[in-house]
């Protein structure tokens, strides 16, 4: 019996010498396989008296456990060291750069025409868009700016026809709008607007954002809160004021330019004014019951003065050095 | 506009200096664009008179000066090069410690006036030029002054140059502000400084005006007055205020009586018009032109006329065109003896636009187009002809008169009411009243109303707002609260249907994609070849030859953004834009909000980890899926394709059967003339159809697994995969899920002319794990959809 002792030795000196697991699995079936000694033992005890075969089958166990023990303890072992040597095969370098494509963006003017968007949103005001190839009668008769009138002069204007012009204010959807609605209505209308002009701070195209508010009781009081209202979050500044100027647009009376306060003084940020009631009684609206006030600002002005750019050309040359830096707003 | 402060201040009893007129002016409504302060000038540039002149000692150029200053100072010994110093005159001196400042052409450097010896002799102080003053862009010689100036007043007293020069940018509403008096009426409104009453002496007639004049257009010309004046004297010099304030308002001197006919407009607002008497032929009539009459103008352009236009005419020709501009014939100059001055009023409808029509814009259309007062014609020329009296001497007639449908002031309703409704804070009548007032308008009132006549000089005045804006403009838009409105508030609505553009714009970014904004407009010749269009929407009035027509599509735009990045080192690019593309369409015009990009270069960045690879078309259809719901397919077009493509290498984008984009490759002969060095990909699709959403049933994922079978089958090389895709999708198949190509192979153990497609079949039962039986029978009822329409064979 003595020799079945000694496997415990043997397979100690075996099992450390393993490398891998497949190799302990081999050294493993010396002892305690099915052709192994322990096996061969234990067949062995059906030819003992009934008196030795617990003792010798319980020494034969004891020994079988102790090898299995020393197995187990191998096995973790090397799987601990394979771990350890995989983990160490695999480091890599964390700082090369990540596999991407390369950054997108979104066009500063679509930025700001967003955020204009979502706070005239926050107060309800609807969204609307009109052509902007428009009709004489829309870009200027509708707004009380009749044929030959000095007015026109003011706007540059492109003309595809004699009736047709490239809108050169986004106010023609105002009209579309009182047509086609009925008050109390608050609408913005943003858009792309042409102008004969072209110079470091004029582009012939051009974007602007249009508001109107037609109810029983808004007044010029009310126009100029909306606004300072709205460009106080625009610039997320509690403390901008904005001052009204007495102005003149054929569409609103009275009219007023818009001047905010900015490093110290005024700056001209858009036009505004009470709508005019030959423009309501265009389109039937009882001038007795409802007044309203329209504004116009400047999308690029208001985009320069956000992002601190101080040229307009930028925004239509679209080289991408510019562009990509908005790929973080 | 552009006026002196010191000719405001000739309209003003008191000093206007204690106002600040900048501010005044800009919150009338009268926006100020330039301040020009001329009174720079050292106090101790005085006025100084040469009593006695020596010549130098040691330079032959130079003499020595003794120059008085002043009655109790001690005449000054100046040396002085230039070559006009004589004794009598009165020239600009600067004493020592007189601070000039030299305009050389590089920068402005001042300099002090210092005791000093000029070639052995003391000299104490300098004479100056013009020049040296700053006031004049003339080097020759000292500056002589007139006589009558008063020997040691500084010169700014003395030049009037303590002056500062306004330029009013006025909009077409205040007409009335066009002249001197209609910005002192304003500033008086404002600031509370009463005016100053303009005299002028009648001059008395010396004979009867003989010249007939005849009215055949009562409606456009209501009225109209004439002089004639004798025996001017042309060539005399203009008092030297009125040429400085003529000078300072921007109108250059031609002779006396032009310049008088130009400050009388300036002053006043009246457009006049003088006539040399001696080319007058017998009557004028104030007519239409008759069409093929020519007319040469004073600025020497030659008109024709269409036969519309209000005209001045003798009986042989046209002289004038009426209010606008007169004719080089019978214009006055400084050997004119005999005039004729025309003061009219001309209705504004009758000259607006006319001026420009002939590429013109005179002060006087200017005027008249807006509105001249119609009650100054007549005083106007009364003042007129006193003044060249006065300064060109001669005798005059009688004036003429004629008048007849003058406009009328039609009295205006203004309740208190409508003022603190529209204003949004309450005024009381008084408030009112104290305005109305200050605006010096002609009112009757009784509780909450007032009846009020607007003045001939204002022309924007006829409806109750406008008296409204009238007060708030004197009440002060600065008093004006901001104040938020109290209104119902009314949820709005989100539709559940539509994505917003902004998503879309955003989902693109996340895929590399930079966003541009071009212009609308291209050049014609991009529009008719790459865009293939050439139904062109012309502008009659580009900004440029290549931005002459409205593009139809982005690409070309898209192209110059390509080439000018291209240029700047970038050679990875993919760009959108979202912009209407116009199209027309008979005699209308169509927009349609699309979405459009170019995509060049690599796939991705080069990079330390993958190959570099060339962007495809798969890449670009991917994105396109991406961003678009599962309602968007991409076909093989089925009508022509868009010259801007690859003819192999386009699709069809359709949504709902209709046809809504296409994605492609530019054609090689279009990459070829741009001068591309890689393929380049251009899309475009109506983003209107983009953002519908679909309705969708969402399915609870069942408990288990699907089952995947692969089918690799051989069929012809040219055959659609896309088709077969649909084939066996439109059949649906219970429980197949997914059905799609996962290999394409073309070569060795293939025929020629076939290829092998490897589609993976993917099935599930809602309540069991299919049994290989089943698993067969879909694959086979797969398999039969393909072999029966595209003949394939399983391999």
């Amino acid at each position: 019996m003595n020799h079945l002792k000694e496997l415990i030795q043997l397979a100690k000196k075996d099992f450390e010498g393993c490398k891998t697991l497949t190799e302990l699995d081999n050294a493993k079936s010396k002892y305690i396989g099915k052709t192994g000694p322990l096996t061969e033992a234990m067949r062995g005890l059906s030819k003992l008296s009934n008196e030795e075969k617990p003792k010798v089958g319980a020494f034969v166990n004891e020994i079988k456990q102790s090898i299995e023990e020393l197995l187990n303890n191998r096995k973790d072992v090397i799987q601990k060291e394979a771990m350890l040597s995989q983990l160490k095969d695999e480091y890599i370098d964390v700082t090369l750069p990540g596999l991407k494509q390369s950054k997108g963006s979104l066009h500063p003017i679509s930025l700001t025409m967003h955020r204009i968007e979502n706070i005239f949103h926050s107060i309800g005001f609807d969204l609307a868009t009109g052509p902007e190839i428009e009709d004489d009668y829309h870009n200027f008769t509708a707004l009380n700016i009749p044929e030959s009138h000095p007015a026109r002069a003011m706007h540059d204007t492109f003309y595809i026809n004699k009736n047709h012009v490239l809108r050169t204010h986004t106010s023609p959807v105002q009209v579309r709008y009182m047509k086609d609605n009925k008050p109390p209505l608050k609408v913005i209308s943003p858009g792309r607007v042409y102008r004969v002009d072209s110079d470091a701070t004029h582009s012939p195209m051009f974007h602007q954002v249009e508001g109107l508010w037609v109810d029983k009781n808004v007044n010029f009081s009310n126009l100029k809160g909306v606004v300072q209202d709205f460009l106080q979050k625009f610039f997320e500044d509690n403390d901008l004021t904005i001052r009204f100027r007495p102005s003149f647009f054929p569409f609103t009376e009275p009219s007023a330019e818009i001047d905010m306060s900015w490093n110290g003084g005024w700056l001209e940020i858009g036009g505004c004014g009470m709508v005019h009631p030959k423009v309501l009684n265009q389109v039937n609206i009882n001038t007795e019951e409802f007044q309203g006030f329209a504004f116009g600002l400047g999308v690029e002005r208001l985009t320069m003065l956000k992002y601190r750019i101080n040229d307009l050309r930028p925004f239509f040359t679209n080289d991408l050095r510019f562009l990509k830096q908005f790929g973080d707003q | 506009m552009k006026f002196s402060k010191v000719w405001l201040q000739e309209f003003f009893i008191k000093s206007i200096e204690g106002i600040n007129l900048d501010e005044v002016l800009t919150m009338a409504g009268l926006e100020v664009d330039d301040i020009q302060d001329l009174s720079k000038l050292s106090n101790l540039i005085v006025v100084g008179e040469i009593i006695s002149i020596e010549k130098h000692p040691n330079a032959d150029r130079l003499s020595v000066c003794q120059v008085s200053v002043g009655l109790d100072a001690v005449p000054l010994q100046i040396v002085c090069g230039a070559p006009n110093a004589r004794v009598g005159i009165k020239v600009p001196c600067a004493l020592v410690g007189a601070k000039l400042s030299i305009d050389t052409t590089i920068r402005q450097t001042e300099f002090e006036i210092k005791k000093a010896k000029l070639r052995g002799v003391e000299s104490n102080g300098m004479l100056c030029s013009a020049k040296e003053l700053g006031i004049s862009e003339e080097a020759e010689g000292l500056c002589e002054l007139d006589e009558d100036k008063k020997v040691g007043q500084p010169i700014i007293d003395a030049l009037s140059l303590n002056d500062v020069i306004y330029t009013l940018s006025l909009t077409p509403n205040r007409a009335d502000c066009l002249s001197m008096l209609g910005i002192a009426r304003e500033v008086s409104a404002l600031s509370g400084l009463s005016l100053k009453a303009i005299k002028h002496k009648l001059t008395k007639e010396s004979f009867s005006l003989d010249q007939k004049v005849k009215i055949l257009e009562k409606k456009s010309c209501p009225r109209y007055c004439g002089i004639q004046i004798k025996n001017i004297n042309n060539k005399v010099n203009l008092p030297i205020w009125m040429g400085q304030y003529l000078e300072r308002s921007g109108i250059n001197s031609v002779n006396p009586v032009v310049d008088i006919t130009n400050y009388i407009l300036l002053e006043l607002g009246q457009p006049l018009h003088a006539f040399d008497q001696s080319k007058i032929s017998g009557e004028i009539s104030v007519r239409r032109a008759k069409r093929g009459e020519s007319l040469k103008l004073l600025n020497d352009q030659n008109i024709k006329f269409e036969g519309i236009e209000l005209i001045i005419a003798d009986e042989k020709e046209p002289l004038a065109l009426a209010g606008i501009m007169g004719g080089s014939s019978s214009s006055v100059h400084n050997d004119t003896k005999e005039i004729f001055i025309e003061s009219a009023y001309f209705d504004a409808i009758d000259i607006a636009g006319r001026a420009r029509s002939f590429g013109l814009n005179t002060d006087s259309s200017h005027r008249f187009e807006r509105g001249v007062d119609f009650k100054s014609t007549l005083s106007s020329l009364q003042r007129a002809s006193s003044l060249i009296i006065e300064i060109c001497g001669g005798e005059c007639s009688n004036i003429l008169d004629m008048e007849s449908n003058l406009p009328k002031r039609e009295t205006i309703e203004l309740r208190t009411k409508k003022v603190s409704d529209i204003m949004g804070i309450d005024l009381k009548d008084m408030d009112i009243k104290s305005v109305l007032d200050k605006l010096d308008l002609n009112y009757s009132d009784s509780e909450g109303k007032f009846l009020i006549t607007p003045p001939s000089f204002r022309f924007d005045l006829s409806i109750e707002e406008d008296l409204v804006e009238e007060i708030i403009r004197i009440h002060g838009y600065d008093n004006i609260p901001a104040i938020n409105p109290i209104s119902q508030n009314k949820i709005l609505g989100s539709p559940n249907n539509k994505k917003s553009i902004y998503s879309i714009k955003s989902s693109l970014a996340n895929l590399g994609y930079n966003e541009v904004i071009s212009y609308s407009f291209i050049d014609k010749e991009v529009e008719e070849n790459l865009h293939d269009n050439l139904d062109l929407i012309e502008l009659q009035n580009p900004i440029a030859s290549q931005m002459n027509v409205m593009r139809s599509k982005m690409w070309g735009s898209h192209i110059e953004t390509l080439i000018y990045n291209l240029n700047r080192g970038h050679n990875q690019i993919r760009i959108f834009e979202v912009a209407p593309v116009y199209q027309k369409i008979k005699s209308n015009f169509k927009e349609t909000l699309m979405l459009s990009g170019l995509v060049y270069g690599d796939y991705i960045p080069e990079q330390w980890a993958d190959k570099k690879r060339e962007i495809n078309f798969y890449d670009i259809k991917g994105d396109i899926e991406t961003i678009s719901c599962n309602t968007l397919s991409v076909k093989t077009p089925k009508i022509s394709v868009p010259k801007a493509f690859h003819p192999g290498q386009a699709a069809e984008l359709i949504i709902d059967k209709a046809l809504v984009g296409w994605v492609g490759q530019l054609h090689p002969a279009w990459q070829q003339k741009y001068e591309l060095p890689e393929k380049t990909y251009v899309f475009e699709l109506s983003i209107e159809k983009l953002v519908n959403l679909p309705d969708i049933d969402i399915k609870l994922p069942t408990k288990f697994p699907p089952v995947r079978r692969d089918i690799s089958v051989v069929v012809d090389a040219d055959m659609v995969i896309g088709d077969m895709v649909e084939a066996v999708k439109s059949q649906t198949i219970e429980r197949v899920i997914d059905f799609y190509p996962f290999d394409i192979y073309e070569g060795k153990a293939i025929e020629d002319g076939k290829k092998s497609i490897a589609f993976l079949i993917l099935m599930q039962d809602t309540y069991k794990t299919l049994e290989d039986d089943e698993v067969s029978k879909i694959v086979n009822q797969v398999l039969d959809i393909l072999i029966n329409k595209f003949k394939v064979k399983l391999r």
